[in-house]
């Protein structure tokens, strides 16, 4: 929590008096922000009033979820802060699940709420809630400015904080007094927790620890993309040759086509992934934290493996596993050292094991030869980002589309990649999608989602034609809940509990009613032909894919179980 | 076992709530608390205990310390146990 003390801060050159919004909004321009999304309401009122003739473009989403989630995403495109704002009470708390998502995938956000005025707050005022309070456990940190003189100090905070060391969500709660107020005082800002440097005798330790092992595996994590550090990586692995394996979040981060990438680990990873992982003798884990999506049991992950971990974050070293050497600091000064002394020494002697996994990696190829007529979601995944290109990014939702995404999309980038990974939740394609395309207009931004997820944010079709963002939309229709049917299946003896959604609406027309080309492929000879039509189209486009709600996702790590034993389907 | 943890904290909207907010998520009990104002900052003395053996103090010491507004943690429980 900050302090906004006459004695930490010093006033900054007189000025004319602002009231607290214009300093919101001025202060939002000189740090660069050129877009902001989110809903306006009561209590952020002022704010809204001095939007008008200001530099920064708002985009007006349907409900405040869309706002954060769409800021999450262009903040992933980008490499900028994402910046949403609401009003008070269910504006605020509306933004309650994008907050949580860019904290589980340490995403830079700032959050601005409008509260009711101080005089108010703890009355159960109109549109009154705690929002500071509600979001504690799910933020970076939060501010509750105070008075108008506070307001460029904390945006420029907050900024600084969402986007140093591990980024995350800040939160920043205005009263609507504060926003009235004027003031000609505008304090400067003072820099804290700065990130720690790299400790060059623990990258002594870890070039040792690499010498000396036989199976050496680099375990990648999301952590790589958020820290810059993906060149640095790359670097790494191309001057000593390890293999690698990928969180859901890190895709991209090595190419997914490139030789010694054996894939995502974890619940739906490759057999090769996971079986180099179990087979390793260490593992070097970059800006990863042993998710449990990714470990399985984790008494039973990575057996025989000593571990060197590479993280920003102190507190996640030793969080869940206990690392052998542990680097902590900027993963790009960290590797980058790394990678200096293993050139300067004598080339690995890891011949063998980077056979070993490049032949399981072959051997396990997926295949997409499907029986039958209907649409093989993951033939129409891998076409369509090979179509694509290296521009191509997809904006995933939640559910099996999202992991046959992650598991046959090529993926050139990180920032090809945009999921709710951590937190999972539904209804992030959509609104993700207009963030990314808003970051990046250039781009084949595609958002692939299922009909489950796109339910939950559907409305924001209308932000698409609104501003004639040009997304293209994959909506993969299984007419179910399909992870969790699959998970009934599999797990609970076929007892089909509440996963139908048979009574969709017709989502072509749902789409055309909202102004949006749509058209509908439910057979695989349409499959060419419809990525063409929907990659070229100029505008916004829906294609609505039918698969058989039978299909599932394999491989599987049942849940509780080590990842040595994968499932696999017919 | 119980370990007693000691803060320095800012004097700010929502620390303490944060604080003991976060000692709690984190798996750990509070069997007591003391706290004196130091003007601008918060002295805390802060007894925790796990709720299971899997509870690692060093990892709360590190989760406290990353707090903003935290000035000072003592140093028995931020030392790391990694090598």
């Amino acid at each position: 929590m900050i302090l906004m003390t006459a004695a930490a801060f010093k006033p900054s050159a007189e000025t004319a008096p602002q009231s607290g919004a214009r300093l919101l909004v001025s202060t939002l321009e000189r740090l660069g922000v050129e877009v902001v999304f989110g809903y306006p309401g009561g209590a952020i009122m002022p704010v809204y009033d001095a939007l008008a003739g200001s530099k920064l473009k708002h985009i007006l989403v349907r409900h405040e979820q869309g706002a954060a989630f769409s800021a999450d995403a262009y903040a992933r495109k980008s490499g900028k802060v994402g910046v949403c704002m609401a009003t008070s009470g269910p504006g605020a708390t509306n933004l309650v699940t994008g907050i949580a998502n860019a904290m589980m995938d340490s995403v830079p956000i700032v959050c601005i709420t409008g509260n009711v005025a101080q005089g108010l707050m703890g009355t159960d005022a109109f549109q009154e809630i705690d929002i500071l309070g509600v979001t504690l456990p799910i933020v970076k940190h939060s501010i509750l400015v105070r008075s108008a003189a506070e307001v460029p100090a904390a945006i420029e905070e907050a900024f600084h904080i969402a986007r140093s060391g591990r980024p995350g969500p800040v939160l920043v709660d205005l009263p609507k007094d504060v926003q009235f107020e004027t003031t000609a005082d505008d304090y400067g800002f003072s820099i804290p927790n700065e990130a720690p440097r790299v400790d060059h005798d623990a990258i002594a330790a870890a070039e040792a620890a690499i010498r000396a092992a036989k199976k050496p595996l680099v375990y990648i994590g999301g952590g790589v993309k958020i820290g810059g550090a993906t060149g640095a990586l790359r670097a790494f692995v191309a001057a000593t040759g390890i293999p690698q394996v990928s969180t859901l979040n890190a895709l991209g981060t090595i190419p997914t086509d490139a030789p010694g990438m054996l894939g995502m680990l974890g619940m739906h990873g490759t057999r090769a992934a996971n079986h180099a992982v179990q087979d390793s003798d260490l593992l070097i884990v970059v800006g990863a934290r042993f998710d449990d999506r990714a470990t399985g049991k984790l008494a039973e992950f990575a057996p025989n493996a000593r571990i060197v971990h590479f993280d920003i974050d102190a507190s996640e070293v030793g969080k869940l596993r206990s690392a052998n050497v542990a680097v902590v600091g900027e993963l790009r000064e960290g590797v980058e050292a790394l990678t200096a002394r293993m050139r300067s020494g004598a080339a690995l002697n890891i011949q063998a094991w980077a056979d070993d996994c490049a032949g399981a990696a072959k051997a396990g190829a997926h295949r997409y030869d499907a029986p039958g007529e209907g649409v093989y979601a993951p033939a129409l995944l891998k076409e369509i980002s090979e179509a694509a290109g290296d521009d191509f990014i997809a904006a995933c939702d939640v559910g099996q589309h999202q992991m046959w995404a992650a598991m046959h999309c090529r993926f050139a980038k990180p920032e090809a990649h945009i999921t709710s990974g951590g937190l999972g939740a539904m209804g992030f394609g959509l609104p993700a999608g207009i963030g990314a395309k808003l970051a990046d207009p250039s781009a084949t931004v595609v958002t692939i989602a299922g009909d489950g997820g796109f339910m939950m944010n559907i409305q924001e079709l209308a932000t698409l034609k609104r501003y004639g963002i040009p997304l293209k939309i994959v909506l993969i229709d299984n007419s179910s809940l399909g992870l969790v049917r699959q998970w009934q299946e599999l797990f609970f003896a076929e007892n089909y509990s509440e996963i139908d959604l048979s009574d969709n609406p017709d989502f072509v027309k749902v789409a055309e009613a909202f102004g949006i080309e749509a058209f509908r492929i439910d057979r695989r000879d349409q499959v060419s032909d419809g990525i063409q039509r929907l990659l070229a189209a100029d505008g916004p486009c829906l294609a609505h894919v039918v698969i058989d709600p039978r299909d599932n996702v394999w491989p599987l790590v049942p849940p509780g179980k080590s990842n040595a034993e994968m499932m696999e389907g017919s | 076992m119980s370990n007693t943890i000691h803060i320095q904290i800012d004097r700010a909207d929502g620390s303490l709530q944060r604080l003991i907010g976060l000692v709690e998520r984190r798996g750990f009990h509070i069997d007591g608390m003391a706290l004196a104002d130091e003007g601008a900052f918060r002295r805390i003395a802060l007894t925790v205990r796990g709720r299971d053996s899997g509870r690692c103090m060093d990892n709360l010491g590190r989760q406290i310390d990353r707090l903003f507004g935290v000035r000072r943690i003592s140093n028995d429980i931020i030392q790391s146990e990694a090598a």
